[in-house]
């Protein structure tokens, strides 16, 4: 099976269960150098509050926060080189020529998820509903449309049992919303899996496919890469020009805030910037809400530096 | 937006609201678009090479930004952008977060004018604009709302669209998009002044039949879109636009081709990429890796 096209298999595989394991496709060198590069900025990475990530739930807090080491592909050469290969490996573009459509793009990523026996998981999250048009998944004529997807490119084995990446296969379809007690691990009706991946293995998993992951309780390190593409026209980012002055001018600052408000840039993850949501009831209009979504560009602020 | 309302635009595409704006307000337009007609120009655009559609080039209004004309010239389009009626509606068709994606635009058409081909569908299948329905709740992530300041009668010319065609899930006849055999899927809604009209730009078959009226198309267009769709501002797109420095410098042409912020259209920066072969991935119509080539790639191939 060539690993430079995607076969019906795969396709089967990721449109009946939201996920997609290939195997192999780094060698023990291209997975070496990667290591070593994360070897040396070591003292960069940053770490999460311990229970921050497992959001009320027993089930993902363990002993320790949840390791992160983000601008990969900024590190100075020739640490940034095997990132920028992974960002358009041959058995990347291939599946995501279709699964995203050509002339996709890397919405924000890459960074690494680290950590040793005790760090936490993460509490399930995503899934069909409710709707989410930011990570729309949608086939249609034979034709897979999905406007977010995560690849997760594995530096170190994650034997079953193991912890780390898990999901609900089939969830990316599911039009109830997933139980608390499912996404928390109280009762999961048997329906989470944590897929075995070994070093060399990339994973593609749509984004609204209910995922999270699970305290890792190997004995080594877990090391996990993961870019975050979206199809062309997907903003998940804000970006760096958001606000109505940075993308039409001073003249904006005459508008009211109601007025404003339709002016922002496209995206949800606004790195801590306000951005308001605006309602009416026909007579009159005002601002319903102010969202302040996480900065996936430096990583997230407040963690300590490790 | 009411039961009836929501039932319209699901099943057709597209919604008329009545009387949204007063003979006064009317006028006030008028005159901000009286100003703005000499930045009106014209330019031919596509019929499909139907009679149906044929007629003198398009008149479109090419100046700064309506919203921000000179006092008070910008200020009845201001209060467009944001208007309750407008914004009521807005939130349930495009969701939470909704925003102007690009215009307004003015139509300045005359007797004679030409019409569009008619573009958009539900098949394929594009996220940027398409529709959605689950649950109870709709969403489009590109819709149009067009203020209407001078009458279209049925009849007359002017938007013209095939309800119900954001749900299909075929290719558009030809006959259908250039209006020459449409069996009669087109319709052309009467419109009056202050009325607005709401369609799904991109998922809905749309387009504009030929200006058949002795006074002139007044219509202005506002462009929304759903949070996390984009359909304009190239200018912000291009990766040492969009990126720091450090991230995109030194990048291969194949590795800064996924680095473009998000815009659907084309441009000669945006580029496919294609896996050979060999085991390179390569930007669309460039021969094989050289020695200038892309970065290698191991793989286990």
């Amino acid at each position: 099976m060539s690993r430079l096209a995607m076969t019906d298999e795969e396709r089967y595989h990721f449109d009946l269960r939201g996920f997609l394991v290939v195997r192999d496709a780094l060698t023990p060198d291209e997975i070496a150098a990667c290591n070593a590069s994360i070897d040396q900025f070591r003292d960069r990475m940053i770490f999460h509050e311990q229970g921050s990530q497992a959001r009320g739930s027993g089930a993902f807090a363990a002993e320790t926060g949840c390791g992160e080491l983000w601008g990969l592909l900024g590190l100075p050469a020739p640490y940034r080189d095997p990132f920028r290969r992974l960002l358009v490996h041959p058995v990347v573009v291939a599946r995501l020529n279709e699964l995203c459509g050509r002339r996709f793009r890397l919405d924000h990523g890459p960074w690494l998820i680290t950590g040793r026996r005790g760090m936490d998981g993460q509490r399930l999250h995503g899934g069909g509903e409710p709707f989410s048009p930011a990570d729309w998944y949608h086939q249609q004529n034979g034709e897979i449309i999905c406007r977010a997807v995560t690849v997760a490119w594995q530096l170190a084995d994650v034997p079953a049992g193991a912890g780390g990446f898990c999901c609900i296969p089939g969830s990316h379809k599911a039009n109830e919303p997933a139980p608390d007690g499912v996404t928390g691990l109280e009762d999961a009706m048997n329906l989470v899996v944590q897929p075995e991946l070994r070093a060399g293995d990339v994973l593609f998993f749509a984004e609204n496919t209910t995922h999270g992951a699970l305290p890792w309780r190997a004995d080594h390190e877990r090391r996990s890469v993961l870019y975050k593409y979206t199809e062309r026209a997907g903003a998940r980012d804000v970006g760096p020009h958001f606000t109505p002055r940075e993308r039409y001018g001073e003249w904006t600052d005459e508008l009211a805030p109601e007025q404003q408000a339709l002016l922002y840039g496209p995206g949800l993850h606004t790195a801590g910037k306000p951005l308001p949501y605006i309602d009416s009831d026909g007579a009159r209009v005002w601002i319903s809400e102010v969202r302040q979504g996480p900065d996936v560009r430096r990583g997230p602020k407040g963690a300590a530096a490790g | 937006m009411n039961a009836e309302e929501r039932y319209f635009w699901d099943l057709t595409g597209y919604l008329i609201v009545r009387g949204v704006l007063s003979v006064a307000e009317i006028e006030e337009v008028n005159r901000a678009l009286d100003f703005a007609a000499a930045a009106v120009a014209a330019r031919k655009e596509p019929t499909g090479g139907s009679e149906e559609l044929a007629g003198s080039p398009s008149r479109w209004y090419h100046g700064e930004n309506l919203l921000a004309l000179p006092h008070p010239h910008c200020e009845p389009f201001r209060r467009m952008l944001a208007h309750p009626q407008v914004v009521q509606r807005l939130v349930r068709m495009c969701g939470k977060g909704v925003r102007l994606d690009h215009g307004p635009q003015f139509n300045n058409a005359v007797k004679g004018t030409q019409g569009l081909i008619l573009h958009g569908a539900g098949q394929p299948h594009r996220p940027v604009v398409a529709y959605h329905h689950q649950n109870g709740s709709s969403l489009c992530n590109g819709v149009t709302v067009t203020w209407n300041l001078a009458d279209c009668p049925a009849g007359g010319g002017g938007f013209a669209c095939v309800p119900a065609s954001h749900k299909s899930k075929y290719a558009v006849p030809a006959g259908v998009r250039n209006c020459a055999d449409d069996r009669g899927a087109v319709v052309q809604p009467e419109i009056r002044a202050g009325d607005i009209l709401f369609f799904m730009d991109g998922a809905q078959t749309h387009g504009t039949h030929p200006w058949r009226n002795e006074h002139e198309r007044r219509s202005v267009l506002f462009k929304y879109a759903g949070r996390t769709a984009v359909r304009a501002h190239m200018d912000l797109a291009s990766p040492e636009v969009y990126w720091e420095e450090e991230v995109v410098d030194g990048m291969t042409p194949e590795e800064l081709a996924v680095m473009w912020g998000p815009f659907p259209g084309d441009h000669e920066g945006l580029r496919e990429l294609v896996c050979h072969e060999d085991g390179t991935v390569r930007l669309a119509g460039d021969a094989a890796a050289g020695a200038d080539g892309p970065r290698a790639t191991g793989g286990n191939e």
